[in-house]
């Protein structure tokens, strides 16, 4: 217990599922509210900014596909990051994860010389294989030297970032890109199928939420998915049980950067199809995929849920930008806000306020 | 023989209410740029000359989206076209993909995209270049520089740097034959810090006047502090440092939107006709201009000076620098132009002969240059 002012704060051990969903949507509302006096202070009126933005997003099926195609890379990171915070490893290094899957998949598009049936099914391995490579090494680094994952994972990503600048500078530099810094462009059998009239590579989207499902299953059913949560609640007890701590820490960032490499696998067959500068190909996929597996509190499919929310933001931005023509930093500031106040719920998630004025208190 | 008459008569009265119903019509364009248009390069220069095209053309309606990631470039060109844009200009080489991929997709919009090389019927591509500019500027540099050592300050090791930054040194060497152009690569765009650690590495190694491409005023302020004469690029930076800035790059993309624009609004240019519309624009059709601020060729202050540095040059024999810039500017850009900078014969630095005596080059070899003249020092990542 505690007091302030007039306040009495009440900690909650396990909120209610009724109460995440209340508070969480309370706070995305307050958020939109604080935004609305900025389009207002900009000179928008922000019942037309909202019926705008709506109506270029959730209001058409165009707007609904953006939302997705945003989505996917998002749910592939979220939920290998939920897996990962799961066992109170925290992976920030998705971004170069994505990268590392992109690089693979490139590698193979480009120089593996498979034939064609088979491209798209190896680029996708190889890229679940390089990001998987890319995450365990900060695993081993973590468990045989103790180095902090935080920094370990933060820093590859740089490393993978000028191993990308590196390539398309140096050795992969396409010769049809008449000396600018980008690799070929891939073959057609190279690049994922599109749902007509839209830019959603269906396949990449199915992979994800099959591994949210998967991820759930291996978390709630499946033994290693028990040590992971042992791991994740206390790793004096999971020693103390037997359990591996580098086995069970292993094969969490064997899925998680394995399904970060996934996403960059998807992005370069189904966006891109070829390699660029690092900034253009991920655009910050694996931080917002924090974010997306934080909110998502532990479950996979929720990160599903999630994804799909930040999916809505982005697209909502790109609205913003052409449609209000607004400045592009107000997205990040759209963006800001929601994440503000969707943290600054979690006192309420975890508090229960009540009134309760001193001499009330005192009486009782 | 009267009715045949009569046909031509409302044939030629349809004609004219279908021109003047074009005529009438608003035409809406969008612009999509890669960097915020508060930076002071490529997309703040392509956002002027969208203001320009405005306040010209009262038919005319124009909107902006800025910092598009390049594999967004198409759901900004969505966008864009449901919205109702009939022209969308893309402003980044590596919008070319997703621009042509809506070029297919969308055959009544005009499109066109800039520094590519993709075009389809309803796509065309425009450059403005500035090697000439460089070229002269390098007049200006070989002599002032004392220590015949100049700096270049390069954004990314790419053919269109290298171009600039040859065309330089080969104006550098014209007028001082035993000079060298050193060169730092930055590997950004817009990296002031970077750019501030090269100019002070460029000037650790005894370079005097510096030259380069970068998106900010560093490298001219850095110069300045160190009492440096220096070349602005792209963006109007003679207020930065007034007493050192001797002149510099301008662009004028306006000069490409204003006659492109025009003549869709004419209808020259249609959805089905822009397959070979490919702008080249330099000096000549005036995309381009030399100096640190519009209308200021030479700084004044450093008049004297190139007045006072006689060359015994092979075609004009003695002559000042700054008559030399003023002949090779009306050279350059008199329509018919008489002189290019990469004029034979040229060798790369380790020897081999890339252009013959007496030969220009094409465009193309012009776009995909990768060797180095002679008199360039430092790292050439590429050099073939």
């Amino acid at each position: 217990m505690k007091r302030v002012g007039p306040f009495v704060l009440e900690r909650r051990l396990a909120p209610s599922r009724g109460a995440v969903l209340g508070i969480s949507l309370l706070a995305v509302v307050l958020a939109l509210l604080v935004a609305a006096v900025i389009f207002w202070g900009y000179g928008v009126n922000p019942w037309h900014a909202y019926r705008v933005i709506f109506q270029g997003t959730l209001a058409s099926p165009q707007g609904w596909a953006e939302v997705v195609r945003r989505a996917i890379p998002l749910i592939l990171c979220g939920v290998g990051l939920v897996v990962a915070f799961r066992a109170q490893f925290w992976n920030i290094g998705a971004e170069g994860q994505i990268l590392a899957g992109a690089v693979a998949a490139t590698g193979v598009a480009l120089f593996s010389g498979l034939p064609d049936p088979w491209l798209l099914p190896a680029m996708f391995l190889a890229g679940f294989l390089a990001g998987a490579v890319w995450g365990m090494i900060p695993a081993l680094l973590k468990v045989k030297l103790r180095v902090n994952d935080v920094i370990s994972t933060l820093m590859l990503n740089y490393v993978m970032m000028y191993i990308v600048e590196w390539l398309v500078h140096g050795p992969w530099k396409g010769p049809t890109a008449r000396g600018f810094a980008y690799s070929d462009l891939f073959p057609r059998a190279a690049r994922l199928p599109l749902i007509p009239g839209t830019r959603v590579h269906w396949i990449t989207l199915v992979v994800g939420v099959a591994m949210a499902i998967a991820c759930a299953f291996l978390l709630s059913r499946t033994k290693l998915g028990y040590e992971t949560r042992v791991v994740g609640q206390s790793q004096d007890a999971a020693r103390y049980a037997g359990i591996d701590f580098l086995k069970v820490t292993l094969w969490v960032m064997l899925i998680s950067g394995g399904l970060a490499g996934l996403a960059g696998a998807g992005e370069m067959a189904g966006v891109h199809y070829r390699l660029r500068s690092p900034a253009h190909i991920s655009m910050g996929y694996g931080y917002t995929a924090i974010i997306v597996a934080w909110l998502a509190r532990g479950s996979p499919l929720a990160a599903v849920v999630t994804a799909l929310l930040f999916g809505l933001i982005f697209a909502a931005g790109d609205v913003i930008k052409v449609a209000l023509a607004m400045p592009f930093q107000v997205t990040d500031v759209f963006n800001g806000l929601i994440l503000f106040f969707l943290i600054g719920s979690e006192l309420l998630m975890y508090w229960h306020i009540r009134w309760a004025p001193k001499r009330a208190a005192s009486e009782g | 023989m009267r009715r045949s008459l009569k046909i031509a008569a409302i044939v030629a009265a349809v004609a004219g209410l279908c021109t003047l119903g074009l005529a009438a019509e608003t035409v809406k364009v969008g612009f999509i740029y890669v960097g915020p248009i508060g930076d002071y390069g490529w997309s703040h220069a392509h956002n002027v000359a969208r203001e320009i095209c405005e306040q010209n053309f009262p038919w005319l309606e124009t909107v902006y989206v800025e910092s598009v990631p390049e594999g967004e470039v198409e759901t900004y060109i969505d966008q864009l076209v449901r919205q109702g844009c009939n022209i969308v200009f893309t402003t980044s080489f590596g919008f070319m993909d997703g621009t042509y991929a809506a070029a297919l997709r969308y055959p009544k919009v005009i499109l066109a995209h800039c520094s590519g090389f993709m075009r389809a019927p309803n796509l065309a591509t425009y450059m403005a270049d500035f090697y000439q500019v460089y070229y002269l500027n390098g007049l200006m540099a070989g002599a002032l520089t004392k220590t015949g050592k100049v700096a270049y300050v390069g954004a990314f090791p790419i053919p269109e740097v290298k171009r600039h930054l040859n065309a330089f040194a080969i104006g550098v060497r014209e007028v001082n034959p035993n000079a060298e152009v050193h060169v730092r690569w930055i590997y950004e765009w817009f990296n002031p810090a970077a750019a501030k650690e090269a100019t002070e590495a460029l000037v650790a190694e005894g370079c005097d006047v510096f030259a380069f491409t970068e998106d900010s005023p560093t490298v001219v302020q850095v110069a300045a502090e160190r009492g440096f004469p220096s070349f602005a690029h792209y963006s109007p930076m003679y207020d930065f440092a007034p007493d050192y800035v001797v002149s510099g790059q301008l662009v004028h993309w306006e000069a490409i939107y204003l006659d492109f624009l025009q003549k869709v609004h004419d209808g020259v240019y249609t959805n089905e006709n822009l397959e070979h519309v490919d702008y080249w624009w330099l000096l000549s059709q005036k995309a381009v201009e030399v100096g640190a601020k519009p209308g200021m060729m030479i700084n004044p202050v450093f008049e004297d000076d190139l007045k006072a540095y006689i060359v015994d040059h092979p075609v004009f024999g003695e002559i000042s620098a700054y008559d030399l810039v003023m002949v090779r500017y009306n050279q350059m850009a008199d329509p018919g132009v008489t002189f290019d900078p990469f004029q034979g014969p040229i060798y790369d630095r380790r020897g081999v002969l890339r252009v013959p005596e007496g030969m220009w080059m094409s465009v193309d070899s012009l776009i995909t240059m990768e060797w180095a003249v002679e008199g360039v020092v430092g790292p050439w990542p590429g050099e073939p």
